[in-house]
């Protein structure tokens, strides 16, 4: 997985793309402290460019979530789409994170 | 030559010289006594090394290249051939100065190589070098082995996590059904775990000629490896002191939902599908936590159907709800339960999924056996591509 962050007005949004795995634990945890020394509340996730997320990859989403949250900001998963939407629909994961679609 | 680094166990490191000329032997003994090394022995010739080995277990080998009765490039190669000493660090110390040597040598299985006249600095300083690697080494292979041995045992465990043959009969026999199951963890220890409990029905009470109730649960944490597997030792401490008698599915899995929402930390949960055989309506009740798709098919049926399983996995939020959900299952008829590991497996740009699935459960539909059909279902998916998750698959068949 690798990604790209973009600092918009509103809200930081950042780019992941390819898969999302177990390996990636570390990356996903400079993402989150970068994500943490953002000024904007909002920080989206755009996954419409991620391929594929494993259980593993679902629990580092949800550790940014209340990383986020306990530091006053929010997190919101975007665009997902194919094998991630899926993912993310039958784990209802909407009950306790921002889905846009 | 004090200021180097002290080297730990020098002084217990066991030093075998192999050289044909006393006066160089005992030169090389001086040298390495100078050097701090105090266990050595002495071999005159490669035959008379050879026969050493095994009552001095050196840690290293000073070899001389040009002796007679066995040289030291034919002694070489039979220390090599043997496994014990495939690893023992061997320094030539040889008048042989051309690169041809030195390549013949390290070709016999030479660890290094220094020229004579000796330099005595040098000399000591790759013996130093070379004990150190080879106690680094085995504390490696040492570390090594306790983990693997370690693991091992842990893997025996968790598969006693899972119904013993003997429980699994018993079930089978009161439940009315015929269960086969498959369990591979992607490294020794995995996150997978299923089980079942059969209650008898109470007096009275009598479930469809007093058959009872099996409830059947298919557990998938998230992540894989030991800290997943830790995860299904405490799920299944959880189950075993739950009494599930008179609880529906959904309300099981609130429960389990509640007791793991205390336990796992942030970032861990797990996907659980609960169910029970209802033999009375022809039908499986179950609640999915996020779980995979359940599959059913009767007799004749073309085709399995894949029941819906949305649901907040378990260990996320403690006031997580569950619904109830049936799929027909009729006298012969199957359910197929399996663990993401099946679908998540790469297909072009995208993963087989449970429709991909589908269509390789309905090219099997017809084995009767289900050891079979597991057997024959998992090959064809190894064959797909390559299953980088831990794997469980389970086939309940209700007997006819």
């Amino acid at each position: 997985m690798d990604y790209g962050i973009e600092d918009k007005e509103q809200e930081t949004l950042v780019r992941l793309r390819g898969r999302l795995t177990f390996n990636d634990h570390a990356k996903l945890r400079a993402l989150i402290r970068e994500m943490l020394q953002n000024k904007a509340r909002r920080q989206v996730l755009d996954l419409s460019t991620l391929e594929f997320v494993d259980s593993a990859g679902i629990g580092m989403l949800l550790i940014a979530r209340e990383e986020m949250a306990n530091a006053d900001k929010q997190l919101v998963l975007r665009s997902a789409a194919g094998q991630v939407k899926r993912v993310l629909t039958v784990a209802q994961l909407n009950k306790i994170v921002t889905i846009e679609d | 030559m004090n200021n180097l680094p002290e080297v730990p166990g020098l002084d217990t490191a066991r030093v075998l010289v192999v050289d044909d000329n006393r006066v160089n032997r005992h030169l090389l003994q001086a040298l390495l006594e100078r050097g701090g090394v105090t266990r050595i022995e002495m071999a005159e010739d490669g035959n008379d090394a050879l026969a050493r080995l095994d009552s001095f277990r050196p840690d290293l080998i000073l070899l001389d290249l040009m002796m007679p009765n066995l040289d030291g490039f034919e002694m070489c190669r039979r220390l090599r051939a043997l496994p014990a000493w495939k690893d023992l660090p061997v320094l030539v110390q040889s008048s042989l100065n051309r690169a041809e040597d030195r390549a013949k040598a390290f070709a016999a299985g030479a660890t290094d190589y220094v020229t004579k006249p000796i330099n005595a600095v040098e000399l000591l300083a790759r013996v130093r070098i070379h004990l150190q690697n080879r106690a680094l080494l085995h504390d490696l292979q040492r570390f090594h082995e306790r983990t693997e041995s370690e693991l091992s045992l842990a893997r025996k465990m968790q598969e006693r996590l899972m119904p013993s043959p003997e429980r699994l009969a018993e079930v089978e026999a009161a439940a009315g059904v015929g269960i086969a199951a498959h369990f591979a963890p992607s490294s020794e220890l995995g996150g997978d775990f299923w089980d079942l409990r059969h209650d008898a029905a109470e007096p009275g009470q009598g479930q469809d000629q007093g058959q009872g109730r099996t409830m059947l649960y298919m557990v998938d944490f998230s992540g894989h490896g030991v800290g997943a597997a830790l995860n299904t030792f405490r799920l299944h401490a959880i189950c075993q002191q739950m009494d599930m008698s008179g609880l529906t599915p959904a309300e099981f899995l609130s429960i389990v939902n509640r007791r793991l929402c205390a336990l796992l930390p942030n970032g861990q949960f797990a996907t659980m599908l609960a169910g029970v055989v209802e033999p009375a309506e022809n039908r499986f009740v179950y609640a999915s936590a996020g779980s995979t798709r359940p599959m059913v098919w009767g007799p004749g049926d073309a085709e399995p159907l894949l029941g819906d399983s949305a649901g907040l996995p378990l260990g996320l939020l403690a006031s997580a709800e569950y619904e109830e959900r049936s799929l027909p299952l009729p006298p012969g008829g199957r359910l197929f339960l399996y663990s993401d590991g099946a679908i998540e497996i790469p297909v072009g740009g995208d993963v087989l999924d449970e429709p991909g699935l589908a269509a390789l459960v309905t090219e099997r539909l017809e084995e009767a056996d289900g050891a079979r059909f597991l057997d024959g279902l998992l090959e064809r998916l190894r064959a797909i591509g390559p299953i980088d998750d831990d794997l469980t698959a389970l086939l309940l068949t209700r007997k006819g």
